[in-house]
Parts: structure tokens; C-alpha cells; sequence
């Protein structure tokens, strides 16, 4: 896309040449140079960030096919279970978790049975990734947590396994009550915003927890689901801290990010956990990510 | 004077047309279960709504019965009709809301 933009330029280049002779022209010529060369920068600078594979982000992520769910509406909801880079894309192969559930009422319930394995790429990946679905029917009114415990995903670039904590909540029928509950996994997130029926814009405020107490000045990884539904306009990072923001909790664990665009939105808390893993016969790291969901609409 | 005499005029204005707005909307939820229909009727932050006015019309919209809810919210009936059934709730102040059962869902709870 940017290729055209630049190929637009200098047809405009072009034609501006030809007025030269008329208007106040060399100055008219420089300026347009000027412009045509910060674009072709810009476009140089994308492909090269899109080229050079930077460290991009992974997202455990958990999305459903609604986020609130009245009386007229289809009460079965279609789950997606996937560990990805939100705002390039790309799946990474994800085995069967380790724990699947939905809390409501204060109750959990064991969904781990329900998981049905499918296949996905991102639109450059030259190969399809496993991701899990399922179907879930809303029954009765409130706040539906679905959390997910993945296996450890060994990471070689980074010389570390991940395990990230994905939480995502779905409100049901008008009551509203269940949506701050803790479900007590190991690191989590607890929403300080009611975490649906936000427009773009609005400021999302959660707390970090590790083991049930907040923690101190965690660092939160945001980023943007390009391809959730209803996105027209893929977003195209100008430069790498564009694709993965970083914001830091306070003294309390409790961060907040104003959303800029319509769509998904994860947050996640990473953390060293203060347990080892095997790999290839030697001890190492595990990055525990607390994660949540949440989706924005356009005030219209 | 004259502003005690505004002060009052505002008073009896504000008492007359003030209606106590409901901040939360008025939601009913239904189901059958064992040859009855169980009804609960809250508020968004999960408050019950107390006395609240529920009618019970059939797939032609012909009223069948009605009650009032309890402090729990709740207002069950025996199953009056295997049919579709147009539950509504009518709360103070004119709130009201519906819920809609299916004939099949009726009878599955027979």
C-alpha cells in the first residue's frame, strides 16, 4: 500500500514540474523533493521493520464472537484460543492447554473437554499454526470469564518458556455483576474498567496481580488485534515501538491505556515466575504473562 | 421574599414533575423448569426489583395471567400454555422490559 502512495508522489512530482515555469518554482520543486523523500523514508523504514523481524510481541489470546450478549441475540458463543502477534498476525503453533474454564457467578467451569483444534497463518506466514475453538451457550444473566492456562511454549530466541495467562469477559442479559471477580490464577489481571461496552478511546484501567497480591511497577505489553472483525483499515506500524506499546504499573499493580482504535485490545503483564522448566536437559526461565481482552467500539 | 417565593416555587416544581430516575435499567429473565416458570427481575448492578408488575401474554397476545414480584425479585407460575410467551415486566416509573420464551422451551419444561 505504502508502494503506491510512493509511486503517487512522484507522478505529482512530475506534474509539478511542469507548472515550474509558471509559479514561484524552485521553491515549489524543493518542497516536493522534501516530501517525496520522508516518504520514501517512511516506506523504507516499514518494510525493513516488517523485513528485519524484530521482537515482536506474543499474545496469548482469547476472543469471542460477542462480547455482550442480549436476548435477541445468539446465545451459543464461538470461543478462539490462540497464542499470536496481534498486530502483525502471525500464529504460533499452540498445543491443547493446560486449563480452560469460564467463571460465572463465582463459580468456574471446566471447558478444557469442549476444545476442538483448527488451523491458522497470518496473511505472510507460509505455513498454518494450531489454534483451539469452542462453543459455549449462555444460559443464565451476568458476567462470563474465560480464562486459559496454556502449556509452557518454549521460546528460543528469547531462551525462555511463556505461559500467558489469558482472561476475556462476556457479559449476558443485562446483569452486570462478576466482571471484577478474581479467578485465582497464578498472575492475572482484575479489570479496574468494566471491561465491555467501551467506545475507542476510552481509558482501560486494570491491577497485576502474582498470587493474589498486586504487583509493584509491572511492566504491561499492549497491542492491537489487526484483524479483528469489522477492521477495514489494517494498521501499518510506522516504526517497532508502534507495534508492541509498554506502559508501567504504579506502587499498587494498577496501569490504564486509552484505546486509539476500534477492535481488540490485549494487555500483558510480564513476569519472571519463580519456577524453572526443563529444556533440552537444562534448567530455564519462565515468562508468566497475566492477559486480558477487551473490545472497543466507535461512538457513533 | 422574593427568592424565598422562587426558592419555593422551584421546590413544589421539582417535587410534582421529579420522577425518580431509574439510574439502572429494568431486566427479566425467564425459564421452565419442572411444570413451572421461574421469573427473576433485577437491576444492571444485580438489585432485585421488588413489586414490580409482571404480565404473562401468549403467542396471540392475549394476556394469561399476571402477578407481582417478590423481594427477591422473583414471580413463579404454574405453565399456563404450551406456546411462545411474551413475559413483560413493568416496573415504577414506567420501566419496563420483556422476555420472550419459545414454545419449545415451554414444553421442555414441562
Amino acid at each position: 500500500m505504502a508502494f503506491f502512495f510512493w509511486k503517487k508522489m512522484r507522478r505529482e512530482g512530475q506534474k509539478h514540474s511542469v507548472e515550474r515555469h509558471v509559479f514561484n518554482s524552485k521553491k515549489r520543486k524543493e518542497k516536493m523533493m522534501r516530501t517525496q523523500h520522508a516518504m520514501l523514508f517512511i516506506v523504507m523504514i516499514s518494510f525493513m521493520a516488517l523485513a528485519a523481524a524484530p521482537a515482536w510481541a506474543h499474545f496469548g489470546a482469547v476472543i469471542p464472537s460477542d462480547d455482550i450478549v442480549v436476548q435477541d441475540d445468539d446465545k451459543n458463543l464461538n470461543v478462539q484460543i490462540k497464542f499470536i502477534h496481534p498486530l502483525e498476525g502471525h500464529y504460533m503453533e499452540m498445543v491443547k492447554p493446560r486449563q480452560f474454564g469460564v467463571m460465572h457467578d463465582g463459580q468456574k467451569t471446566d471447558l478444557l473437554g469442549t476444545l476442538q483444534p483448527a488451523r491458522g497463518n497470518g496473511p505472510d506466514q507460509n505455513k498454518a499454526f494450531t489454534f483451539w475453538t469452542t462453543d459455549y451457550q449462555i444460559r443464565r444473566p451476568g458476567d462470563y470469564t474465560f480464562f486459559v492456562e496454556p502449556e509452557p511454549y518454549w521460546e528460543p530466541a528469547e531462551d525462555c518458556f511463556i505461559v500467558h495467562y489469558t482472561k476475556v469477559c462476556v457479559n449476558a442479559l443485562g446483569l452486570e455483576q462478576g466482571w471484577d471477580d478474581h479467578v485465582g490464577l497464578e498472575t492475572e489481571i482484575i479489570p479496574f474498567t468494566r471491561p465491555y461496552g467501551l467506545w475507542t478511546g476510552n481509558l482501560f484501567t486494570g491491577q497485576v496481580l502474582h498470587k493474589g497480591k498486586p504487583v509493584p511497577f509491572a511492566e504491561v505489553e499492549v497491542e492491537y488485534l489487526n484483524d479483528s472483525p469489522g477492521n477495514i483499515s489494517v494498521v501499518l506500524p510506522p516504526a517497532d515501538p508502534y507495534v508492541t506499546q509498554v506502559v508501567k504499573a504504579d506502587a499498587n499493580g494498577v496501569f490504564s491505556y486509552a484505546m486509539p482504535k476500534a477492535g481488540w485490545w490485549g494487555f500483558a503483564a510480564l513476569i519472571e515466575a519463580d519456577w524453572k522448566r526443563e529444556h533440552d536437559g537444562r534448567e530455564k526461565g519462565v515468562e508468566i504473562g497475566a492477559v486480558y481482552w477487551v473490545h472497543t467500539r466507535d461512538m457513533k | 421574599m422574593k427568592i424565598i417565593k422562587y426558592v419555593l416555587i422551584a421546590a413544589v416544581v421539582v417535587l410534582l414533575g421529579g420522577e425518580t430516575a431509574l439510574a439502572h435499567r429494568v431486566n427479566l429473565f425467564a425459564y421452565a423448569e419442572g411444570g413451572k416458570i421461574y421469573t427473576e427481575s433485577y437491576f444492571s448492578d444485580g438489585k432485585p426489583v421488588e413489586g414490580g408488575k409482571v404480565l404473562v401474554y401468549d403467542g396471540e397476545n392475549e394476556l394469561l395471567l399476571e402477578g407481582v414480584t417478590d423481594k427477591e425479585g422473583f414471580f413463579n407460575f404454574d405453565i399456563p400454555k404450551i406456546d411462545d410467551l411474551n413475559i413483560v415486566i413493568n416496573a415504577a416509573m414506567g420501566h419496563k422490559n420483556r422476555f420472550k420464551l419459545k414454545k419449545s422451551e415451554v414444553e421442555a419444561g414441562e
